[in-house]
């Protein structure tokens, strides 16, 4: 089509009264392909038109002038009328292609009015066709677009008020095509609750030279409520008056049906609902997380959703939601952890998070659904609470109890015994007939009461100890009570030829009461010397040590050492003892034990038998 | 009263040690009367007689709280030498222990006839030759 580019070129052909080409220009050259020498004189018009567009042709000159038949020369029937034709003609090229044309057809006539021919001049309209077309089919697009997305769109010239509206738009408000449209067409199916925002707002967009969108109901004749979507723009002249408004108008009763169902749903969920974008934006919240966080939506949209956190979760949190949103699941958020919100007032809320993806056109959005733990919290700190006081309170009633039991054991094992002796006794006395037998019995009866008056003493001794707590505190050096001990314990020491070597470096003093470290001292340097080793020299070492905060006092001995397994559970009971020894009483480690609990401390013992002991004293911090 | 049996009284308390020979003599129940003053003593006995039967006794009055090896941890080491014996013993706890536990405990170990209360009276040492009789005939 190349050389026909040029729309200027215009063929022109004269023809006789016998149709025979008379005339033949280069624009019909260069249109048609024939040179003139090939055309004039003797060929025909038929030569490159289309024999049914001649028939169609005819046919319309004999509707035109009601001829009964189309056995006519059309040329001379236009001639007789005094009439030209112009329309269009498929063209015959002479390579056999065709084109589409605009051709007029001009009878000619010499001055008598006799008829001389006709000129027909042809226009090749392909490219203007095509346009045409183009249009056409485009239309026919839009229409089939504005169907599928049940939207239409509209025209209003505000001078005139002439109102154009495409076709689907018509099918949007159920209106028959041929109806005539006026301005207050559109506003008559307005459903009546909105009539007022949407006129108003159709005045501010004048006035404002602007479009505000609008969104509304709409009432149709056939009682049918559909919501509407406008969207538009206002057009002005150069003076800046407005002269047209164009626009959209979508059907989104579904769309809105949909967000209402969801809104519903939002609104009916019993937790706070929080939706972000994949900004961190929050799009969407429900009435619970309004009173939850102390906001309005208005006050939240669009806003990222850090607002809602304490500062310290900010800079973590970003992070957790990008990641979030790469692989995006249902689960808990911070599983196991502590979370907290913060509402408007700056106030902290315990929080418990679940999150969920959403996937919609906008993209990934994510709802969070919130609780407010507040109340779990409260009653979950109140049970730990009660449950720290109780297990304070079973410790002390442990201690109380272990106490009486022991308390009961000595009753039992030291106190019984001697009675029951005595009671043997005093009825051997009754029985005894010689007065030598009533002064041997009188022996045992002295000796029995000796051994229970010193038990009796040990336990008001320990009772006074486990009464008399935290009295009499000072601060202690070792080395002063050691040397103490050693002064009381000189005789021994001597006897023996024991060493007692000691470190205090690591903790040289102690707060404690005098009494009882000078006692503590005293039974535990004293024992490791009675029960010395039969072949060796007795060495004590006591050392001072700290531990977690915890100062202690180990005393070792190289002495017999106690069958542990044996006597393990009973080593610090009243009147124990282990030894075949003269002087074994059984008291010294009772005592000891006692005076060291009753300062909230312990005392454990590790022994060897032929090795020797090692005491370890636990303070108490 | 036939003075067959041997009595062995184990127990710390030299004045309870005391009272119960006096008893055992005045009621002339025992051929012979031994005592010793913890658990390992009597024990390092047992074991220098194991077949020497008029050696060993034929009930054995036990003490619970004793130093060195107390009435419990005899019997354990009694259990275990009990096979050798060539002659049945009875053994009784006698404690003035009325801590049930002590009492549970030593309900719980076979070997041990019964448990008895200290002081022990004439009427109850009586019944334990008694029972050693009535054995005898069934025997």
């Amino acid at each position: 089509m190349s050389p026909n580019v040029n729309a200027e070129i215009i063929a022109v052909i004269a023809t006789t009264n016998d149709d025979i080409i008379s005339q033949f220009n280069s624009g019909a050259h260069t249109l048609l392909g024939y040179s003139p020498d090939e055309m004039v004189g003797s060929k025909k018009s038929d030569s490159f038109l289309l024999k049914e567009e001649i028939e169609n042709f005819k046919r319309d000159l004999a509707a035109r002038y009601q001829l009964k038949t189309i056995d006519f020369d059309p040329y001379k029937i236009l001639a007789e009328h005094d009439a030209n034709d112009a329309r269009e003609w498929t063209i015959l090229k002479k390579d056999g292609s065709t084109f589409i044309a605009h051709s007029t057809i001009t009878p000619m006539k010499y001055e008598n009015g006799k008829s001389n021919g006709y000129i027909r001049i042809i226009r090749d309209i392909t490219d203007q066709k095509k346009v045409e077309r183009d249009l056409l089919r485009k239309n026919e697009v839009l229409n089939h677009a504005e169907k599928i997305t049940l939207m239409g769109h509209w025209q209003l010239d505000t001078i005139t008020d002439n109102v154009k509206w495409s076709s689907n738009l018509y099918n949007i408000f159920e209106v028959h095509p041929d109806e005539v449209l006026t301005y207050d067409t559109y506003f008559s199916y307005v459903h009546p609750g909105d009539k007022e925002t949407v006129s108003t707002s159709f005045e501010k967009s004048k006035q404002d030279k602007h479009f505000y969108d609008l969104l509304h109901h709409i009432k149709l004749d056939s009682g049918k409520i559909k919501i509407i979507q406008l969207l538009g723009e206002v057009i002005t002249d150069e003076k800046g008056d407005v002269i047209e408004i164009i626009g959209t108008c979508q059907d989104v009763t579904q769309q809105r049906m949909a967000e209402i169902k969801f809104k519903g749903l939002l609104e009916s969920a019993p937790d706070a609902m929080v939706i972000v974008n994949e900004k961190g934006k929050i799009q969407l919240i429900n009435k619970q997380a309004e009173k939850l966080f102390g906001y309005s939506i208005g006050e939240l949209l669009d806003q990222p959703v850090e607002l809602l956190l304490p500062e310290r979760y900010i800079n973590a949190h970003a992070n957790h939601r990008e990641l979030y949103f790469n692989i995006p699941k249902t689960r808990k958020m911070g599983e196991g952890k502590e979370l907290f919100g913060i509402d408007k007032h700056g106030r902290e809320i315990p929080i418990q998070i679940s999150l969920s993806p959403l996937k919609t056109e906008e993209g990934v959005l994510v709802s969070a659904a919130v609780r407010d733990i507040t109340f779990q919290k409260r009653a979950e700190k109140r049970i730990i609470d009660a449950k720290g006081s109780l297990e304070l309170l079973t410790d002390k009633l442990t201690i109380k109890n272990t106490q009486l039991a022991d308390f009961a054991h000595i009753t039992s094992h030291n106190l019984r015994a001697p009675v029951s002796n005595l009671n043997s006794l005093l009825e051997f006395y009754k029985d005894a007939e010689t007065t030598l037998e009533k002064v041997q019995l009188f022996e045992k009866f002295e000796s029995v009461i000796h051994h229970l008056t010193s038990t009796l003493n040990t336990l008001v001794e320990a009772l006074k100890t486990k009464d008399e707590t935290s009295k009499n505190i000072e601060l202690l050096s070792f080395e002063e009570i050691l040397s103490k001990t050693k002064e009381i314990l000189s005789g021994q020491i001597i006897a023996t030829n024991a060493k007692i070597s000691s470190d205090f470096t690591a903790a040289p003093t102690i707060m404690y009461s005098k009494v009882y470290l000078e006692s503590i001292f005293l039974n535990l340097v004293s024992n490791a010397i009675k029960y010395k080793a039969e072949d060796k020299t007795p060495e004590i070492f006591i050392k001072a040590t700290v531990e977690n905060g915890v100062q202690k006092l180990s005393f070792k001995d190289n002495g017999l050492g106690i069958n542990l397994v044996r006597h393990g559970k009973k080593i610090f009971g009243l009147n124990k003892v282990f030894h075949r020894h003269p002087d074994a009483k059984g008291v010294g480690l009772f005592m000891t034990k006692v005076q060291v609990e009753a300062m909230g401390g312990k005392i454990t013992v590790e022994s060897e038998v032929n090795e020797g002991s090692i005491f370890t004293i636990k303070f108490n911090k | 009263m036939i003075k067959n049996f041997n009595f062995c009284i184990v127990d710390d308390d030299d004045i309870y040690q005391f009272t119960v020979i006096k008893t055992i003599k005045a009621l002339n129940l025992a051929k012979k009367i031994i005592a010793f003053s913890d658990g390992e003593e009597a024990l390092d006995f047992m074991i220098k007689n194991l077949h020497k039967d008029e050696e060993l006794p034929d009930v054995i009055l036990l003490d619970i709280n004793m130093p060195i090896m107390d009435g419990f941890q005899f019997m354990e080491e009694y259990i275990k030498i009990k096979p050798k014996l060539g002659k049945k013993i009875t053994i009784y706890m006698v404690s003035s222990s009325v801590d049930t536990v002590d009492i549970e405990r030593a309900k719980k170990i076979s070997e041990i006839s019964d448990y008895i209360i200290k002081p022990i009276k004439k009427g109850e040492l009586k019944s334990i030759v008694d029972k050693l009789i009535d054995e005898g005939n069934e025997d």
